[in-house]
C-alpha cells in the first residue's frame, strides 16, 4: 500500500481534533492555540494524543505533549514520526 | 502492590454505599492491567428501586465500578501521584452493555491502561460474569490536586 500523502493525514488529524474539541473544522486554523484560544484542557489533550497514536500507530511521549500548542505543532511532530 | 481491602480503601476516595470494588485479584505492571471483583448481593440499596420485583444492577453502577477499577490501575502504575490523594473525575465514558447483571453475581473487571499521563488517563475495561462479557467501557478521566477543583 502506498504511503498516505501528508496533506491527507493533515486533513484527517484536523477532522479528528475538531471532533474531539467539538468545534467546526472551519474554525480550527493551523495556528489557533489549543489552550489560550480554544480552552482545551488536559483531558481533551489526552484524547487528541490517544486518537493520533491509535490511528497512526505511533507513541507520543508525555514530555512532547505540552509542545503541541496548535495544529501546526501536531503536523510537525507527526511528519517526523511517520 | 498490595491487593487487599486496606489498599483499596486507601486509594479510592469512594466509601459505602458508593464503593464498587471489593478486591483486587491481580495486577500486571508489564501489561498495565489490573483485575478487580465486585460481588453484588441482594442487599445492595439500589435493587429495591431498580427494579421492584426485577432487580438488575443499573448500568451507571456498572460504569462506576469500572471507573473505580481504572482509578486503582492508575494508582498502581503511578503510585507517587496517587500518594498525594488527588481528585479523580470522569471526562468521557463510552460504554457497551451486553448482558444484565443480577443480585448474587460477581463481576470480574479487567482494566487495561490505554494512555496514562500525570493529569489524565484513558483506561479500557471489561466486566465479566462467569467469563461472559457483560459490559465494556473506555473511560477518560482527569487527575487534579485535591484543592484544584474550584481554581
Amino acid at each position: 500500500m502506498a504511503p498516505k500523502n501528508f496533506e491527507v493525514i493533515k486533513q484527517e488529524v484536523k477532522k479528528a481534533v475538531a471532533a474531539i474539541i467539538e468545534i467546526p473544522e472551519s474554525k480550527l486554523t493551523d495556528d489557533i492555540k489549543f489552550i489560550e484560544d480554544l480552552g482545551i484542557d488536559s483531558m481533551m489533550a489526552l484524547e487528541i494524543v490517544a486518537s493520533i497514536e491509535k490511528k497512526y500507530k505511533i507513541v507520543i511521549p508525555e514530555e512532547d505533549i505540552p509542545k503541541m500548542r496548535c495544529l501546526r505543532d501536531i503536523y510537525n511532530s507527526l511528519e517526523k514520526k511517520l | 502492590m498490595s491487593l487487599d481491602l486496606e489498599h483499596i480503601m486507601n486509594v479510592l476516595p469512594q466509601r459505602y454505599p458508593f464503593r464498587f470494588v471489593d478486591r483486587v485479584i491481580s495486577f500486571n505492571e508489564g501489561k498495565r492491567e489490573i483485575t478487580c471483583i465486585k460481588n453484588f448481593s441482594m442487599n445492595e440499596y439500589f435493587f429495591s428501586g431498580h427494579f421492584p420485583g426485577n432487580p438488575v444492577v443499573p448500568g451507571v453502577i456498572m460504569i462506576e465500578a469500572m471507573a473505580q477499577a481504572a482509578i486503582l490501575l492508575y494508582a498502581a502504575l503511578k503510585p507517587d501521584i496517587a500518594a498525594t490523594k488527588p481528585d479523580f473525575f470522569l471526562g468521557r465514558v463510552e460504554a457497551t452493555f451486553k448482558k444484565p447483571v443480577y443480585p448474587g453475581d460477581t463481576i470480574v473487571i479487567e482494566a487495561t491502561a490505554s494512555k496514562l499521563l500525570e493529569s489524565s488517563g484513558i483506561v479500557e475495561t471489561k466486566a465479566k460474569v462467569n467469563d461472559h462479557i457483560c459490559a465494556k467501557t473506555s473511560v477518560a478521566f482527569g487527575i487534579k490536586k485535591h484543592h484544584d477543583r474550584y481554581e
